[in-house]
């Protein structure tokens, strides 16, 4: 079955309009939040601690309901609609992978969300091995989960969440605690879920990890979205990162430092960096 | 969300400046004597007394009725059912082919009702106006080792943590498309499979990790240890232990020596 080819870039999958939430009454977490997500979008979510992002990903899957405003997946109101219907189309990796994984092997693991799904025999199947092969998974695919390290438990956790094949994968934090290698391999396979046309929504505090990968940066604070930009406007928007209280990445903070020899203020990776010094040495000569 | 809550309220009354081993001390001579007095008269005015322990407390309504809720079922549970099952006595009140239900019958169910209650009450103004941490001291002070009474900090500490981690795994596994409400018996037993092994994995790490904390901060090393809070005993200490204990013993004495019937 997989992959069906998604061919319907740019279309709409999840819309909020005001959607308020609160876990304690009088304390609001979110305070009415509108935003839209389209199809094939690399997001980030990024905000200080408290400041709702998990809420605010929990309500895209219909794991919290919203107290009052609208959520809605694919167009059609997720209020209605159960959390394994939704998880069809959104999926959700939490952040701890041992609060997800529990299973004998890491097939068995990853059959578990099609199974629930209903998927016939030879379905699970064919989805294990394109999670397994997606995550580069194949080697261990025996092993019991709970014993690998904590990058393949992270990666056993999003494949868990691939083989239900979801339109929309949301990651929590995944790069908590992961070493440099780690990080950029797990990133670099997230990176090809999305070139999949896979939207793929980034919650994490790294900056440098937003700059080089999301195209799309939602700051939230205090249960409000303070920005909603593309990455490279909203690094080079000085105003814009004060008031977010965010640091940008090294880079761009480089790039800001040497704004007055020439380097294009809107640079967010190393390698647009190296591009830029060869234009202006380029020049020099 | 949250499927448990620590009770303890922090508060400056007479109660919650009372040594915890004295209120502990209470907390045993009071259910005690709930156990020992039969009399519905007597029993309510130990509920009277406990009602107004509770408002030197200064318990709010909302906080004792969500403790409470759960004794106010079981006791109306045990007025109802009591006189079902003690047909003893006369006069009848009421009979409905085999069932009959006698005055005293009744009254039993009453009494034990409100026995109950007592019970509940106390326990609840002990854990409302004392912290964890005191409760333990006290146990230390009297006797329990200091692991033990570390063991049991620890266990209540846990509590309201391990109940939050219980609910991210079940959004977890729902999030995998798990739908604990469907299914019959077997299934959901099987569901529960998901939340169980990752549950015991986690806790089991935690408990690791925080051994391993403890043992890093010298846990263990001298049997000596000094502590942060020393309880001390103050003379209005004193008077109160004097006065839960004759709440226990002269009741005690007028039945067993006396043998009045109480």
């Amino acid at each position: 079955m997989i992959p069906k080819p998604i061919t319907d870039q740019g279309q709409r999958i999840i819309r909020l309009h005001d959607a308020k939430f609160s876990y304690d009454p009088g304390v609001d977490v979110l305070r009415g939040l509108s935003l839209i997500i389209r199809s094939g979008e690399y997001v980030a979510i990024v905000g200080g601690n408290g400041s709702g992002k998990t809420t605010l990903a929990k309500l895209m899957n219909g794991l919290l309901r919203p107290k009052s405003g609208e959520v809605e997946v694919l167009g059609k109101d997720a209020s209605k609609q159960s959390v394994a219907e939704l998880s069809k189309i959104v999926g959700y990796a939490f952040q701890n992978p041992d609060h997800q994984l529990f299973c004998a092997s890491v097939e068995e693991e990853l059959a578990f969300g099609p199974q629930n799904l209903g998927c016939s025999h030879d379905e699970v199947w064919l989805r294990v091995e394109y999670a397994l092969d997606k995550m580069g998974l194949g080697h261990i695919r025996k092993s019991p989960p709970l014993t690998l390290s904590l990058g393949e438990r992270r990666k056993i956790s999003i494949a868990s969440i691939i083989a239900m094949d979801p339109r929309v994968l949301i990651l929590d934090e995944p790069t908590t605690g992961l070493d440099a290698t780690e990080t950029s391999e797990l990133m670099a396979t997230i990176r090809k879920l999305n070139g999949d046309g896979r939207t793929i929504i980034l919650i994490t505090h790294e900056m440098k990890l937003v700059a080089e990968h999301a195209n799309r940066v939602i700051v939230m604070s205090d249960g409000h979205i303070l920005v909603d930009a593309d990455v490279r406007g909203a690094f080079s928007d000085s105003d814009l990162l004060r008031q977010s209280r965010l640091v940008p990445p090294q880079i761009s903070q480089l790039a800001h430092s040497l704004s007055e020899d020439g380097i294009s203020k809107d640079i967010i990776s190393p390698t647009e960096m190296v591009f830029e010094l060869m234009r202006l040495r380029g020049n020099g000569r | 969300m949250t499927a448990f809550v620590d009770l303890y309220s922090e508060g400056d009354t007479f109660l919650h400046r009372l040594d915890p081993r004295v209120k502990m001390i209470a907390v045993l001579t009071l259910s005690l004597l709930a156990f020992i007095l039969s009399g519905l008269t007597n029993l309510l005015c130990l509920l009277a007394f406990v009602f107004v322990l509770m408002a030197l407390a200064r318990a709010p309504w909302a906080k004792t009725y969500f403790a409470m809720k759960f004794v106010l079922r079981f006791m109306a549970l045990i007025v109802i059912m009591w006189p079902l099952f003690d047909r003893s006595g006369t006069p009848v009140l009421a009979s409905l082919g085999p069932i009959v239900i006698t005055e005293p019958g009744v009254l039993n169910g009453l009494t034990s009702a409100v026995r109950v209650g007592c019970l509940a009450m106390v326990w609840y103004i002990l854990i409302f106006t004392t912290a964890q941490r005191d409760l333990v001291r006290a146990l230390v002070k009297m006797g329990v080792r200091f692991d033990f009474g570390l063991t049991l900090a620890i266990t209540l500490r846990f509590f309201p943590s391990f109940s939050m981690v219980i609910a991210s795994i079940m959004d977890a596994q729902r999030a995998r498309g798990l739908d604990f409400s469907k299914g019959g018996l077997m299934k959901r037993s099987k569901n529960y499979v998901a939340v169980l092994a990752p549950a015991v994995v986690t806790s089991l790490r935690t408990a690791q990790a925080l051994s391993l904390a403890l043992l890093s901060r010298a846990y263990g090393a001298r049997s000596d240890r000094t502590y942060l809070r020393e309880l001390r005993m103050r003379p209005l200490d004193y008077v109160a232990l004097a006065v839960v204990i004759s709440l226990l013993v002269l009741p005690a004495l007028a039945i067993y020596v006396l043998g009045m019937s109480l």
